[in-house]
Order: structure tokens, then C-alpha cells, then sequence
């Protein structure tokens, strides 16, 4: 397979497609992998594509990195579930579907370290679900490795409100406020974050408690309809805080109320800009 | 439980129905408790889940969002907004081990002056029985031990009341 | 630095006797950025008024809050107030410490320490205050009419007559409305056509006046002065600019059998038709449906026929778009019964017999057989078989006043014109017997009663207080079974024709048009009034005002005193050069947007726009949102959608709500 990835991306750099190909290359750790931008057909020869390749490589393509609105697209390597990222970004008009050409692979799951990623558990698509080339065999769709998986996000549900909220202050109190979850998230792309705000700072930017409370509240609202699963936060975060928690919980929430998913259709209305006269108001007096 | 406890409330409602109403409850001299404050906004939807964060932060044992019922919002969508973002609101909240019940929503219409009165009285009750934020109070407490003498807007001393009169 | 002004006001007894008014005023002295306190008796007086111009003047105040009564009661008074003392109105703020606060407590104490903490909260936004300008919107002083009958004319002529444009659109090929039907009106007796048709030349010649028949409304935009509103002109195929009304078409059209909507189905028309004699304008239109040539290919006659060659059989719906500064809405009203293609039976008045006797008959289509241009030349004869009917049953309040199987509401003109129809059948039929059904008399109006009186009085028609819960045919009788409850005795009439007076009922296609144009409507689909009882023309939606009987049943006097308030609400309009608004708009910050279209998306008015940000070299860096002011009307919704807080709204903006929330418990 890292073959073809090669002589594609070769392809696509040598006659001049592209202005660059965003793909995966040896990291310097065994077992790792570190991206790679690819602007000649000569570095085309370092991309490999392996069952470590767990990184989305979707958050190059937001504005920050430069590497789309050239005269030419970016070319970018994606894995089933890392295109529901472009989607999210075409849908929320960060990218255009012209800007960017997607090389959809086929995927069987990643790892995340010695173990199958968290995200490939619970994932049932395996094959791109639009791309402009496609490399690897198509593979058979099968149902997701667990029965549920949100069974994480179950288990905070079932305990005590005090319980939770120990839970999560023990986790936020680990924060250490480096916004690497912000930084590797594709749909972290607002070119002034809320936090950096200050007329008036609505987060406290100290990584003391009401700050870290604030931040990750916020930050996982601000993904509520949004986020597409890819799990880079919980990557990102050396503090090893469950960030993707949070983020699953808006997800299935929005999903029982709203019945959206986000990530499928860069056509659709986000769910929390638009709202249908018979919404749930079981909460309002 | 604390019977002695008296909660503070933070209210945010729209002007055009649940502010009207609150001012017919006036009119009519229904009596009510006093432990709301209001503050005026132009509509729901411009009550961001923020300020309720902001008001937990400021010392708020309560929030109470209020505006007008379905199909009557005077910017006929505002309201829809707002059931939405904080349905999914809440249910953050509760997942983060913040009792939902500290926040409260209602739809009281200009001329539901005593729904007003009723949900202010309720939700007081409620707010009582949940008792002290005791928790968000802690967190503020680590994070500003000094806070007290540096809000911009408590009430200053006599004396440099009259320093700055001069 | 800011210096606050606050003025505590004791509002006779009705806020002092639970705040402690002195008190609170000493204490708000002590507030930050507060430079001077006072209370007096009333704030709103002018001794009061002028404490608050003096202090601005004599200590330099950057800012005033009034404790006082509701902001929506007196912050106008107090804005004007501080304008004359030389500061921006938006620089004065209310705390409502009388409505919200004496008004509702009793505890003093605890009143007194509320009233405080309204002030701090008000003094923290006050000082986040920035001047602003009132929002000037120029006006397009064109109005549009929507609906051609009689209260629709009227507004468009009065409006027209004042010197400003119309557009009238009317959906059916020719205005004149339900008033054009009518045989006689009450309570004068007056032919409805002698004093309508005048009207309709005069809408059609009219120099300011531009109409649209066979034409609906398509799409409404925009807002109030600024309307772009989108006309949709049904192909009548034909060419209405060479058509000289000869008439030929509809003479030598050989589809005959096609029932008369003008008619009420009582008389029938050809495929291509003008619907009544006095139509305006009198061209006829094809009524694709039925016609030969539409069906399969053959006849073609009128186009063969045509001295002109005005047939297009090619003609396709057009489109026009106008500018539009106001809008009437006077659509009308149908009458209450289910769709007549489908069951021709009054919903829920089954044993009435209405479809499957054809001698009961609605209120318009006797209107149609005693007119002198019904179908039967105003000579009355029955539908069955053409007989003078000798009895008469009229049945008023069918499906009025009855929640259980029609309408909750009066239908309000069915009472006098049930009086004039018995008064029109007994002058034509001079010993017919004319009795009538009903639950009482609601003859309001002028000269109204005197009117019923006559039918009863002078023209000899019973009325029998009561209901009426059968009709049954029998030897070519209708058998009325009912109830005169005035003498408690059963009644049973054998008549030759009954006559129901059906419940008004809003037209059955008006909710489309209300979401267009953002007009609420009730549960019975009448247009809602912005207020039943002071603003009875106007709508919610600025600049959108009702005539006639869209908003509720109404007879002619009512439907026209309606328009003419409607046309000089719209002359008013009209008559200034631009609108003032307060400036409570939505602002984006274009160096933090980063054009995520979330506002856009979600803002009620369409009022946010995409505006490219572009460099030195006109190349597009990004794209980001950008508000209408016109269209903004502030409901903040788009403020509290952005992520990067990169909107923020006028008078209410981030900072003023953050510094509230920050000062709300000390």
C-alpha cells in the first residue's frame, strides 16, 4: 500500500496537480509516525501509510497552516474517518471541496500506541466516503469492534452528581492550560480563540481551577454538533485528560435530541443554528 | 439543607415577554422573593451559555433564563435558539456533576405576571434546597484567595469617596 | 474615568415605602465610579428631570442611571432628558427598582439591599455604555396592496390618491372580491356593483396605480421602507397588452359546462372567460384545466377566432420584482366549508343536506340568484328545477358560535345580511313566507337595527329563536326540523329552499403568505394585529399593515374604514424621508471572524451577509459575515452562536453583560 502511496503522490507533485501532499512518514520513534508536507516529487518517496498511522491529517487543511487557498489544491492523505473532518470544514466554509484533493484510504483501524485506537472501536466505516483518488483495496464494512461505544460515557452518567463532578475535577485540575487539544483539533480553527478574548475574559487564562473549569466547559460546548470523533484532543493531551469524553457525550446527546451527526454532509444545517418547532422543552417551565 | 440559606439568583430574560411579565407582576403588586436579580437582554437567543459560567463564577447558587413561549418570540426565532443550546447545556453540566436543576428555564409571556411570580418563588425553593453552590464557591475561592478586595465594583470607603469627589 | 450619576426615585409613596430611598442613595454614592447620588420624590417630574440635566451640566457625568419605574415606561423620558443636557441618550440606563423591586417585596430591608444591588448592576453597564447614533433608513415610497377586493381598492386608491405609488395584486383575473358577488348591500339596499364598479375603473386607470391580476406574491424581503418583494404573474395565455375584451374567445369557446367560481358553481362558464361582465381587467384568461387545446392538442377556436391574435397558448408564468416601502395585506375571507372538490358537505353540518340537497344554498350563492347578473338575470329560482320558491328557510350561525363542530367566533355580518336576504326574496317574491333560524340578534351599527327591525317589522320575516337539527326532502319539499325555544315548540317547515349563513373563515392559502411576509395569524388563520385594541392596522412586522376581513370577519363599512387607516398608516410612513431606529444592531469584529457562516445560518432575518475581506492586490484573503443594519433588529442570536465572540450586539454588548454579571452579588 505504501507503494502506490508513493507513486501517487509522485504523480501528483511531479505533473504539478498539487501544491503540496500532507501525508504520513516514519517517525523517529519505532511505532511512530510524524506527518509529512510533501512540496516535490522527491520527498513524495518518504510517505508510508501503516496500521500507526492514527493522526488526522485534516487540521492541516484549516487556514492557520497555510497550505490551501494556493492557485492549485493541497493534496492530503485521509483515513474513512479523518474525511468527516473536510466535511465538517467545507460544511463550516473553512475549505473548499475544490481547494483540497483527498486521497481516501481504506482502513481497518490504527493504533494508538501498542493498542487499536479508542476511535476504531466504535467505528463503522472503513471505506473513503467521497474522494479524488483512492488507494487500497476496498475493504469490507463491518459493525463496529464493541457493542457500544459509548459505554465510557455511560459509565460517568451512572454516577452520583458529586461523583462526577470529583471525576472531572480531578481531571481539570491536571490542565495545564497548553492548548495542545485546541491546536491539534481540525475545528479548533477560530482565528482568535474565546480564551485569548480579554474585552471582557470570559476564561480565565490561569490554569487554576475556575479557569480549567471554564476552558474545558466552553471548549467542549463549543464542539457540541460538531465534533467528529477523530480523538486528537485526547492524543494531544500529555495531562491525559479524557477530553473526547466530553466531546462524545455532546455528540449522543445532540444525536437523541436532534438526530445529527456531524461530519456527514457538507450540506447540512449545524444542529445548534437551526431548531424545529417540536424540540424537546421537557426542561423549561 | 440549610433553611436559613438564602440563595442568590442570577435571572436573564428577554425583554419583550418575561421582562414585561416580571413588570405586570409589579403592576399587579403580586408579592414574590427577592433573592432574582435581572438582567435585560433583547431576546434568548442572545443569552449565550457563557454568561451562565460567568454568573456560577460570580457567586450564583442559581440561573434562571426566561423568555417568550414558542411562536410568540418577538424576533420569532430567538427563543428556538435558545431551548436548544440549553438543552444540550444542561446536559453538560449534569455530565461534569453540576446539578441541571441550578439552571432553569421558563417561558413566561407579558402577560403571565403571575407565572412570574410563581416561577420565581419555585425555582427560589428549588435553588434553596440544593443549597450553596458549596462546590463552585471552593473552586473560586483556590483560584482567587484575594478576590475580595479587588472587584471593580463593590462599594468603596467614605474616604475615598471623597478623595475622588475631589 | 467614568463619572456615574444616579438618581434615586421614591415615586411618590409607590417606591419609598418599601426602599430606603435616602439610604440607598447614600450607599450608591459609595459605588465605584459613582460621582454623584441623589433621590427625589419624582424622578420623572420636571423638577426631577431638570436635577438630572443640572448634574450632567455642573459635575461632568460621563454617564446616568435612574432608579425608577420600568424602562419600558420612562427610559425614553430620561433619554430625552439627558439629550437636552448635552449626553448621548445611550449613555442613560434604568434600574427598575419599582417593578421588580418595591412593587414585589415587602421586607424592607431586604428590598432596600435589592434596589442597591439593581443600581451596581446598572452603574457596571453604564459605564461599558457608548454613545450611538439612532439607525436612519431611507424609505421606497411604493406601496404594495395585496388583495383586489373592496378593502384592498379602497387602500390602494387612498393611498394613491395621496400622491404615492401602488402595485395591487390580486390573485384571481379580476379584482372586486367578494363585494362584486353581492346582490344588495345592507343596510342601505344599494346595488353592490353600482358603488364597487366606479371603484374598480378607478383602481385600474388610476395613474399611481400599477395592477397585477392573476398574480400572486411569490417572495417577500427585506424590511420595513426596503421590501423587495418578488410577483408572480400566472400565464393567462394571453396577451393582455393586445386583447381588446372583444369577447369573441369566450362566445365561440365550445367548453361550456365548467362551473362559475363568480357564480358560486350556480352557473357555468367556458374554458376561456372574463369571470363576470364588470371585470377589471376585462380580459379573459384560459383556464388550462378544461380547455381542448391544453387537453389534447385539438380546437384552438379562440385563437383562430381572435381579431387581435392575442391567444399565446405558449405563455408562461412571469416574474417581477419591485421595490416596495409598505405593504397592505387585505386577502379576505372565504366562507367556512371543507374543500368543495372533495366533499361538498359543510364540515360537521352533514343533516343540513348542503351538496346533496341542491336547494340549500350558502349566503353567497343567494347573492348570486337574487343578483340581476346571477345566473338567473335576479330572477329567483330554485337550483333544482328552476320553481320561484313560496318558502324560504334562512339558518343563521352555521358553524359560528359552535366550538364543538365550527368556530368559536361570531361571524359577525351574517346576522344583517340574513335580514337583507329576507327583505331581497320577500321584494321579489312579494307573498313568499321567509323564516329564520337563529341564536340572537347582533345588529350593532349604524342604522343596523332599524334595518332587521324593517325585515321583520314592514317585510314580514319570522324569526324563530333557535337551532335547527335536520333537513330531510320529501315530495320535493326541504323539511326543516328546529327548535323555537321562545315558544318551546318543536317547528318543522316545509320549505322550497334553504339558505345557510356559513361561518366566515380565513382563506384557506393564507398561511404561506403570512410566513413570507412574517405576519403571526391565530389559531382560526385570521392576521394577527400588533395590538386588538391601539394598533388594530398595523402588524408585528414594521411596515406591514392589514385591511379588511383577513384580520377578522368584517362587513364593507368596517373592510374600508380598515383600508383608509391602513393607506394613511402608509402615507405616514411615506411621508417622512427616512426612518429612525434605535441603534441595537449586531456588529462584527472582521479581524477575529473567521467566516464559519454559524450567524448567518442561524440570524432570523437574513440580516447577515458574506463580505470578502480583500488585500492591496484585490486578491480575497477571507471571507467573513457582515450585518445589515437595515435588516438587524437586534435579537442577539448571532452573538451568542459565535465561537470566537467576533459579533457582538449594540446596547447589550459583551462587555456591559460581563461587567453586570460581574457586579450582580457582591
Amino acid at each position: 500500500m505504501s507503494n502506490d502511496i508513493r507513486q501517487i503522490a509522485h504523480a501528483l507533485l511531479s505533473e504539478g496537480k498539487v501544491s503540496s501532499v500532507i501525508g504520513y512518514a516514519e517517525g523517529s520513534l519505532k511505532g511512530r509516525v510524524q506527518t509529512l508536507i510533501a512540496h516535490t516529487a522527491r520527498e513524495a518517496e518518504k510517505f508510508i501509510f501503516n496500521e500507526n498511522c492514527v493522526n488526522n491529517l485534516a487540521v492541516y487543511l484549516t487556514k492557520s497552516y497555510g497550505l490551501i487557498n494556493k492557485d492549485k489544491p493541497a493534496a492530503v492523505f485521509l483515513k474513512p474517518c479523518d474525511i468527516k473532518s473536510v466535511t465538517a470544514l467545507i460544511q463550516e466554509h473553512q475549505l473548499r471541496r475544490e481547494d483540497v484533493f483527498i486521497i481516501g484510504l481504506s482502513c481497518q483501524g490504527v493504533k494508538n500506541g501498542n493498542v487499536m485506537a479508542g476511535k476504531c472501536m466504535g467505528c463503522s466505516i472503513h471505506n473513503p466516503q467521497y474522494y479524488d483518488a483512492i488507494v487500497g483495496e476496498t475493504v469490507e464494512e463491518k459493525e463496529p469492534g464493541i457493542s457500544d461505544p459509548f459505554a465510557k460515557v455511560k459509565e460517568i452518567e451512572n454516577m452520583t452528581t458529586q461523583e462526577r463532578w470529583d471525576f472531572w475535577m480531578e481531571q481539570f485540575d491536571k490542565c495545564i492550560r497548553c492548548y495542545a487539544c485546541r491546536q491539534a483539533c481540525p475545528l479548533c480553527y477560530c482565528e482568535e480563540c474565546i480564551v485569548d478574548k480579554t474585552q471582557p475574559r470570559w476564561i480565565e487564562s490561569s490554569s487554576h481551577p475556575i479557569g480549567n473549569l471554564s476552558w474545558h466547559l466552553i471548549r467542549a460546548f463549543h464542539l457540541a454538533g460538531r465534533c467528529t470523533g477523530c480523538g486528537e484532543c485526547d492524543r494531544a493531551c500529555h495531562q491525559n485528560i479524557p477530553l473526547s469524553l466530553l466531546n462524545m457525550k455532546m455528540g449522543k446527546e445532540i444525536f437523541e435530541l436532534y438526530g445529527y451527526r456531524p461530519g456527514m454532509d457538507t450540506e447540512a444545517k449545524p444542529p445548534l443554528t437551526e431548531f424545529k418547532m417540536e424540540d424537546s422543552e421537557e426542561f423549561i417551565r | 439543607m440549610n433553611e436559613n440559606f438564602e440563595p442568590k439568583i442570577a435571572a436573564f430574560v428577554c425583554t419583550w415577554c418575561t421582562y414585561t411579565g416580571a413588570d405586570l407582576a409589579g403592576t399587579s403588586r403580586l408579592k414574590y422573593e427577592p433573592n432574582v436579580r435581572v438582567l435585560r437582554l433583547p431576546c434568548t437567543g442572545r443569552i449565550d451559555f457563557s454568561l451562565v459560567i460567568k454568573a456560577f463564577e460570580n457567586g450564583a447558587d442559581g440561573v434562571l433564563i426566561s423568555g417568550c413561549h414558542p411562536n410568540d418570540c418577538h424576533y420569532n426565532a430567538g427563543n428556538f435558539h435558545a431551548r436548544r443550546r440549553f438543552a444540550i447545556f444542561r446536559k453538560l453540566l449534569e455530565f461534569t456533576g453540576i446539578d441541571p436543576n441550578r439552571v432553569q428555564f421558563s417561558w413566561v409571556s407579558a402577560a403571565e405576571g403571575a407565572k412570574w411570580r410563581d416561577v420565581v418563588n419555585a425555582v427560589t425553593d428549588e435553588i434553596r434546597k440544593l443549597g450553596p453552590f458549596n462546590e463552585y464557591q471552593k473552586l473560586i475561592h483556590d483560584s482567587f484567595p484575594f478576590r475580595h478586595e479587588d472587584s471593580g465594583a463593590e462599594e468603596i470607603s467614605e474616604k475615598e469617596q471623597v478623595e475622588n469627589v475631589k | 474615568m467614568a463619572r456615574i450619576g444616579v438618581f434615586v426615585c421614591h415615586c411618590g409613596e409607590n417606591i419609598g415605602r418599601t426602599v430606603d430611598c435616602p439610604e440607598v442613595s447614600r450607599r450608591a454614592a459609595l459605588l465605584r465610579d459613582v460621582f454623584y447620588s441623589v433621590d427625589y420624590k419624582y424622578m420623572c417630574s420636571d423638577p426631577g428631570q431638570n436635577m438630572i440635566k443640572d448634574a450632567i451640566r455642573e459635575h461632568g457625568l460621563t454617564g446616568v442611571v435612574v432608579a425608577s419605574c420600568s424602562p419600558l415606561m420612562h427610559e425614553k423620558t430620561f433619554r430625552r432628558a439627558v439629550t437636552e443636557a448635552g449626553m448621548n441618550p445611550f449613555l442613560c440606563e434604568i434600574a427598575n427598582i419599582r417593578e421588580h423591586c418595591s412593587w414585589v417585596h415587602e421586607d424592607r430591608k431586604a428590598a432596600t439591599d435589592k434596589a442597591l444591588d439593581l443600581i451596581r448592576i446598572m452603574v457596571e453597564k453604564v459605564k461599558h455604555n457608548v454613545a450611538l447614533e439612532s439607525i436612519r433608513i431611507p424609505v421606497t415610497k411604493k406601496a404594495l396592496v395585496i388583495g383586489g377586493g373592496i378593502a384592498g381598492i379602497q387602500a390602494a386608491l387612498d393611498i394613491a390618491d395621496g400622491g404615492k405609488e401602488v402595485i395591487l395584486v390580486e390573485k384571481s383575473p379580476s379584482i372586486g372580491g367578494h363585494m362584486a358577488q353581492l346582490s344588495e348591500t345592507f343596510p342601505t339596499l344599494d346595488c353592490s356593483q353600482c358603488i364597487l364598479t366606479p371603484k374598480m375603473v378607478s383602481a385600474n386607470t388610476h395613474k399611481n396605480i400599477k395592477l397585477y391580476t392573476y398574480s400572486e406574491v411569490e417572495k417577500v424581503s427585506g424590511y420595513i421602507g426596503n421590501f423587495q418583494v418578488t410577483i408572480r404573474k400566472k400565464a393567462r395565455y394571453i396577451d393582455e397588452s393586445v386583447c381588446t375584451g372583444c369577447g369573441i374567445c369566450q362566445e365561440k369557446c365550445p367548453v361550456k359546462k365548467i362551473p362559475s367560481e363568480f357564480n358560486e358553481g350556480l352557473g357555468m362558464r367556458k374554458a376561456i372567460y372574463v369571470p363576470f361582465p364588470q371585470a377589471v381587467p376585462n380580459k379573459p384568461v384560459i383556464d388550462r384545466e378544461h380547455c381542448t387545446k391544453f387537453i389534447n392538442g385539438k380546437c384552438g377556436a379562440c385563437e383562430k377566432l381572435c381579431g387581435p391574435k392575442a391567444i399565446r397558448f405558449d405563455q408562461t408564468d412571469s416574474f417581477i420584482t419591485e421595490d416596495i416601502g409598505a405593504i397592505v395585506v387585505a386577502t379576505g375571507y372565504d366562507l367556512y366549508t371543507i374543500d368543495k372538490k372533495t366533499d361538498n358537505t359543510l364540515k360537521g353540518y352533514g343533516e343540513y343536506g348542503y351538496g346533496k340537497y341542491p336547494d340549500v344554498v350558502s349566503g353567497l350563492q343567494f347573492e348570486r340568484l337574487v343578483s340581476a347578473s346571477g345566473p338567473t338575470y335576479g330572477e329567483l329560482k330554485r337550483p333544482s328545477d328552476g320553481k320561484t320558491p313560496e318558502t324560504i328557510v334562512f339558518i343563521q350561525c352555521v358553524g359560528s358560535r359552535d366550538a364543538a363542530k365550527g368556530v368559536s367566533y361570531c361571524s359577525k355580518i351574517c346576522c344583517m345580511y340574513t335580514a337583507k336576504h329576507t327583505m331581497l326574496y320577500k321584494h321579489k317574491v312579494h307573498n313568499g313566507k321567509a323564516f329564520v333560524f337563529y341564536m340572537d340578534i347582533r345588529a350593532g351599527g349604524k342604522n343596523y337595527d332599524e334595518f332587521v327591525r324593517r325585515a321583520i317589522e314592514e317585510d314580514g320575516a319570522v324569526y324563530l329563536r333557535g337551532r335547527v337539527s335536520k333537513i330531510s326532502q320529501e315530495d320535493g319539499k326541504l323539511v326543516v326540523m328546529g327548535a323555537d325555544t321562545l315558544s318551546g315548540a318543536q317547528v318543522e317547515i316545509k320549505a322550497d329552499m334553504v339558505v345557510l349563513a356559513t361561518a366566515i373563515a380565513a382563506q384557506p392559502d393564507i398561511v404561506p403568505l403570512a410566513q413570507k411576509l412574517g405576519v403571526g395569524y391565530d389559531q382560526y388563520h385570521f392576521l394577527s394585529e400588533a395590538h386588538p385594541k391601539l394598533r388594530p392596522v398595523e402588524t408585528n412586522s414594521a411596515g406591514i399593515f392589514l385591511a379588511g376581513a383577513c384580520q377578522a370577519p368584517k362587513d364593507i363599512p368596517e373592510a374600508v374604514a380598515q383600508a383608509s387607516a391602513a393607506a394613511s398608516k402608509v402615507l405616514g410612513l411615506f411621508s417622512s424621508l427616512e426612518l429612525e431606529r434605535e441603534p441595537y444592531v449586531a456588529k462584527v469584529n472582521e479581524n477575529t471572524c473567521s467566516g464559519c457562516e454559524f450567524c448567518l445560518m442561524a440570524c432570523p432575518y437574513n440580516a447577515i451577509e458574506r463580505r470578502e475581506i480583500k488585500n492591496r492586490r484585490g486578491e480575497v484573503i477571507k471571507t467573513v459575515s457582515y450585518v445589515n443594519e437595515g435588516k438587524c433588529q437586534g435579537c442577539g442570536t448571532c452573538v451568542s452562536i459565535c465561537r470566537s465572540k467576533s459579533i457582538d450586539l449594540m446596547g447589550f454588548t459583551d462587555e456591559q453583560v460581563y461587567s453586570q454579571i460581574n457586579a450582580m452579588f457582591v
